[in-house]
């Protein structure tokens, strides 16, 4: 059994003539929450619709529990759980409906822990779907995709429409998932306060390339953000690589770098700066820095 | 399969209705039909009946599968079944034995009752050795075939095209009874269509993106 | 099972072919409706000069009637056609071939519950249903119904294995007394008397020359709902009108030399139709076949082959022939117990006197036979005498003005030419042919003559009417040159796939088809026209091409790289950034540290 419970290799989509996704690798190993981020239309969605089948790429392969997404058997969807951007549920079935047909099709269900979501979300079974506001059909979509005690969970961007309680409500469900050992989450958001409270693992995706991938820890120590004084005006050129963002006023510049280290830290230091302070990041501040367009440091 | 099957039943229960219905009401014909049968006398007003009528249910037929198909694009019902512990192959022959239930339910009435009432009301020789079967199996394979032509069209977020596409090819094909009759070459047509359809079917459900 | 299935639907070779079919169903039958209006059009509009044919004298009356001082009208046989051609379809075919007398019924006859006759497969045994009329000794009559049992071994009231099995047994159609039977598996001929319960066996058809394979006996036609009408009119007397018997010179009427019934009587004789179209002459009594000359083509005759398009055709099989029927001419004399009494009649109409005669004399005088052409544009009349003999033969032909003399069309060409609107259908259909596959036109060539003439009707997906089939079915000496010439008639349908398969091959470069797919779409699009264009332009990859940066030109993006100019791939709108965050701290991608210590050094 491979380590790796997603795997996705030189991942190539083009939607009507437009590249949405160029040549993506991500692993990610079994036990893993991984959060993957990036902007609107970045290619988020795509991979995950992928992954599942939903999608045929253009080119490349994607492999989910060691099958090739395209030849998905039924035992293995049984091992995954998905909740989708936008809540694909039937929405002129009635909720009781819904969750029989879902339980009928599963090869395992939780009722005990599914009623135990229910009663805490309060959902009502009578109402058809579509009926539903927004927030409640991602909270049934996510008892759904619970309920099955599934292996694999993906989510794609679950919390969108949830109030700040039900967010909280849903963070509480998936840390205590993490703790039960085995268990793999992908998932994407833009409230990326809640992805650096549950993420072990960062994925950022930016013009079809994903740019960032590796630990959130290790993240935080790779991308730095500092604040350099300079004796007289700032030099325009550091001769420095992988520079994220630079910004010069006068005699201060403001640089975000990525992969920090020594020989980074003696180049600058050869340019004799008055002072050079570290700015501290959230992983927020991160992604803005590395999914900003800077005309300047785009590679020519 | 069983729940995909009866998923399927409940979202078109109108066709089964309807099948059910015009079972019936082909029983109730014949019924009244046979009274009239002279056997030294073509059966031309019966025949003459029958053409129309069954051209009208194959129609029906037909508008059901185009009917499952273009509800599952626009509903986005198989995204979320194949998310399920399901395959798409299983959705689609769960879709396609439904089709052919609808067919059953409303052919093996007519057919069952079409024998009895022949054994009944005609004289006891050999007038119609066979033939009961024989239409009543191409009947069952047309409307089969039409309903395939059903799912072919359906598969399209324009609701123009299930439709009008459905009924212009429908119409092109039904009449292939009136060139070839009952007997063994249209059977063996109406087998290859289908296969080829349901090849082409299945290949296109198995590779669009949901 | 499961990942043959799976290959099956997913593998492309088996999609074109799925496609192709269905593309091929689809389109054949709007063609076939067209060329069936057509048709029917045409064999409608044919003038009505060119529908009939007749010969006068019939040539088989005795010249002691036929020459009579007081025959007025002379012996007259005709034959006309009657064009049906919805006849021919799948539906009207079915139901018609299973009416009680016709060729897939089991059923001989049928007027009632009590008076029918059928073919039981089960028991392989005929049942007979008649009603008798029984004297009772109180001297009332009261009828029975009596049911009968006949196999080849005897006739009786209960069924039983004793009375064998027949297997597959043909009958005179005609006949619904005592009559004759042929069983084409045990191949003999039976004589099945009611009256007595008797079954009569006949010798077993050996391997003598000519072979015989009877396919009918008794009535000879192909169908009893018919598309040509024959006819035979005895000589005709004026009789003088009954009120004023002088007057003869003004009120008339004409009635027939001596009394006829219009039977299918061959005196001693019963008419047999082999499969090669010729027809025998069985003899009633010994139940074997009448031996004549070597040189002559049948004893009774032959079934006439109507002139086609290209020319006479000679001899005919019933297969080849829409319709045919063939009427036998008997002579019978009656002599009573007064020996002037003597009765002569047409046919066999002895049950018609209330008396028995004391003798009868049947004397075969010979036979008329019609043959309609596959196409149902053409007829041929024939009359043989009692030898077997061709007295004379006519065709269907138009007759045409040209100044003081008249020429003479061939039916079968004046249905295309000869009637107003007639040319612009034949054009219509010329088109129609030409739609079809190429290929399928060409097997039409070479099957031509495999068809059944009706099932030609029917074809969908072969073309056995088409004009190129009618050369297929000529009989000419150079094969290749009436190859060559038949190909003139698909010229149209050449030409349009060579344009399609010119399109098609620049398609599929455009799309990056292989070199080998390319060349299979080439080759079928040749063979099959336009049902593989329509075939290709639904299947072929549906992908939006993208710009290459190194050729300009358009190319797929599921491909690594460019089928054009093999280059690899860029993606010129998307520009990333050059740093990388991945894994560990030394995969980084983009910049070198080494290149960095240089800039710095510098």
């Amino acid at each position: 059994m491979d380590e790796n419970v997603i795997k996705v290799e030189n991942l190539v989509k083009y939607f009507e003539g437009r590249c949405v996704l160029d040549g993506i690798n991500l692993n990610v190993p079994r036990g893993c929450i991984y959060g993957l981020l990036g902007r609107n239309g970045s290619g988020k969605t795509t991979i995950i619709r992928i992954l599942l089948g939903l999608e045929p790429p253009t080119r490349g392969r994607t492999f989910l529990l060691d099958a090739e997404s395209t030849e998905l058997s039924a035992r293995l969807h049984s091992r995954i759980g998905y909740v989708a951007e936008g809540h694909n549920l039937i929405q002129s079935y009635r909720v009781g409906r819904l969750i029989k047909l879902c339980k009928d099709l599963s090869l395992q269900w939780n009722d005990e822990f599914f009623n135990h979501l229910m009663e805490t979300f309060r959902l009502p079974t009578d109402r058809r779907v579509k009926e539903l506001s927004i927030g409640m059909r991602a909270q049934l979509n996510l008892a759904l995709a619970m309920a099955i005690d599934p292996e694999l969970l993906i989510f794609d961007d679950p919390t969108l429409g949830l109030d700040t309680v039900a967010r909280r409500q849903f963070l509480e469900l998936a840390i205590d998932l993490i703790q039960q050992q085995g268990r793999t989450i992908l998932f994407c958001s833009h409230i990326l306060s809640d992805v650096e409270r549950i993420a072990d693992r960062i994925g950022i995706l930016a013009a079809g390339k994903l740019v960032v991938d590796c630990p959130l820890e290790e993240l935080k120590e790779r991308i730095k953000k500092l604040r350099i004084i300079f004796p007289e005006s700032a030099p325009p050129n550091l001769y420095l690589t992988e520079i994220i963002n630079q910004q010069i006023q006068g005699r201060e510049m403001v640089i975000t770098v990525a992969n920090w280290n020594k020989q980074k830290q003696t180049i600058l230091e050869t340019f004799k700066p008055s002072s050079c302070t570290e700015i501290p990041m959230s992983l927020e501040d991160m992604f803005i820095e590395c999914t900003k367009p800077n005309p300047k440091y785009i590679e020519s | 399969m069983f729940a995909l099957i009866k998923r399927e039943i409940q979202d078109h229960i109108v066709y089964f209705i309807g099948a059910a219905v015009f079972s019936a009401v082909f029983i109730i014909m014949s019924i009244s039909l046979i009274h009239q049968y002279d056997p030294k006398v073509p059966p031309v007003f019966s025949i003459g009946l029958g053409i129309p009528a069954v051209t009208i249910v194959i129609f029906g037929i037909c508008a059901m599968g185009a009917t499952q198909m273009y509800l599952d694009k626009t509903r986005k019902i198989s995204a979320l079944l194949s998310t399920l512990a399901v395959s798409r192959s299983r959705i689609l022959l769960a879709r396609i034995i439904t089709g052919i239930l609808a067919i059953l339910i409303l052919l093996v009435p007519q057919t069952i009752a079409s024998g009895i009432l022949l054994r009944i009301f005609t004289p006891p020789i050999p007038m119609f050795p066979g033939m009961v079967f024989e239409i009543s199996l191409v009947v069952f394979l047309m409307a089969f075939a039409c309903y395939c032509i059903g799912l072919q069209a359906g598969w399209n977020s324009n609701p123009l095209t299930p439709s009008l596409g459905a009924l212009f090819l429908t119409c092109i094909f039904i009449p292939l009874i009136l060139i070839k009759g009952f007997g063994v070459h249209i059977v063996v047509i109406l087998v290859l269509f289908i296969a080829a359809s349901l090849i082409r079917t299945w290949r296109t459900f198995m590779t669009t993106s949901l | 099972m499961k990942p043959l299935i799976k290959g099956l639907a997913l593998n492309y070779p088996v999609k074109v072919f799925a496609t192709g079919f269905v593309v091929l169903t689809l389109l054949s039958i709007p063609l076939f409706w067209f060329r069936f209006l057509c048709e029917s059009s045409l064999a409608v509009r044919m003038p009505d000069d060119a529908k009939g044919v007749s010969i006068r004298p019939s040539g088989l009356v005795p010249p002691e009637l036929e020459d009579d001082p007081n025959v007025v009208i002379h012996s007259i046989v005709s034959a006309s056609i009657h064009s049906e051609l919805p006849q021919s379809l799948g539906i009207f075919d079915y139901f018609i071939a299973r009416f009680p007398g016709e060729r897939r019924s089991n059923v001989y006859f049928f007027s009632s519950e009590r008076d029918c006759m059928y073919f039981d497969k089960k028991t392989g045994q005929i049942v007979r249903f008649y009603t008798d009329k029984q004297t009772m000794p109180d001297k009332t009559t009261r009828e029975k119904i009596v049911q009968l049992y006949i196999g080849p071994e005897g006739v009786s009231e209960t069924p039983g294995r004793t009375l064998g099995r027949f297997i597959e047994p043909i009958i005179d159609r005609g006949s619904a007394r005592d009559f004759i039977l042929y069983d084409k598996k045990l191949r003999c001929f039976f004589k099945i008397g009611f009256n007595q319960r008797t079954v009569i066996k006949g010798p077993k058809l050996g391997k003598d020359f000519p072979p015989h394979k009877p396919i009918q006996i008794g009535q000879l036609s192909k169908t009893t709902f018919e598309l040509h009408y024959l006819d035979w009119t005895p000589p005709q007397i004026k009789v003088p009108d009954k009120k004023d018997p002088n007057r003869t010179d003004l009120r008339t009427e004409l009635k027939p030399i001596i009394p006829t019934f219009h039977d299918c009587d061959a005196g001693p004789y019963l008419l047999v139709l082999d499969e090669t179209g010729r027809v025998d002459l069985l003899d009633k009594e010994t139940l074997e076949f009448v031996t004549g000359a070597p040189e002559l083509p049948g004893v009774a005759g032959r079934l006439p082959g109507p002139e086609t398009y290209f020319g006479p055709k000679g001899s005919v099989t019933p297969r080849e022939l829409l319709d045919y029927e063939v009427w036998p001419l008997s002579l019978t004399t009656y002599f009573f117990e007064n020996p002037e009494e003597v009765r002569v009649t047409f046919g066999d109409p002895s049950f018609l006197f209330k008396r028995s005669p004391a003798r009868v004399e049947r004397k075969y005088l010979g036979m008329f036979a019609a043959g309609l052409s596959r196409d149902g544009t053409a007829l041929a009349l024939a009359v043989f005498d009692e030898n077997g003999r061709e007295i004379k033969t006519e065709y269907s032909r138009l007759p045409k003005q040209e100044g003081r003399y008249t020429t003479y069309v061939e039916s079968s060409k004046a249905v295309f030419f000869g009637a107003p609107w007639s040319p612009v259908l034949t054009i219509g259909k010329f088109l129609a042919e030409n739609l079809h596959p190429p290929i399928l036109s060409v097997a039409s060539y070479f099957t031509a003559s495999a068809f059944e003439a009706d099932a030609g009707h029917r074809a969908l997906f072969f073309l056995p009417n088409s004009f190129i089939a009618m050369m297929g079915r000529e009989r000419s000496e150079n094969i290749a040159e009436r190859f060559m010439s038949a190909l003139w008639f698909i010229l149209p349908s050449i030409i349009l796939a060579i344009c399609l398969a010119w399109r098609v091959s620049k398609d599929a470069v455009v799309v990056g088809l292989s070199e080998n797919a390319r060349m299979y779409w080439i080759i079928g699009t040749l063979a099959f026209g336009l049902t593989a264009y329509i075939t290709y332009r639904l299947t072929r990859p549906k992908i939006t091409l993208v710009t290459c940066l190194n050729c300009g030109k358009m190319r797929r993006p599921d491909m690594a790289k460019c089928h054009r100019c093999k280059s690899d791939w860029h993606v010129p709108e998307l520009t990333p950034p050059a740093w990388r965050v991945l894994k560990g701290a030394e995969e980084v991608d983009g910049g070198s540290t080494a290149d960095a210590k240089e800039t710095v050094a510098e």
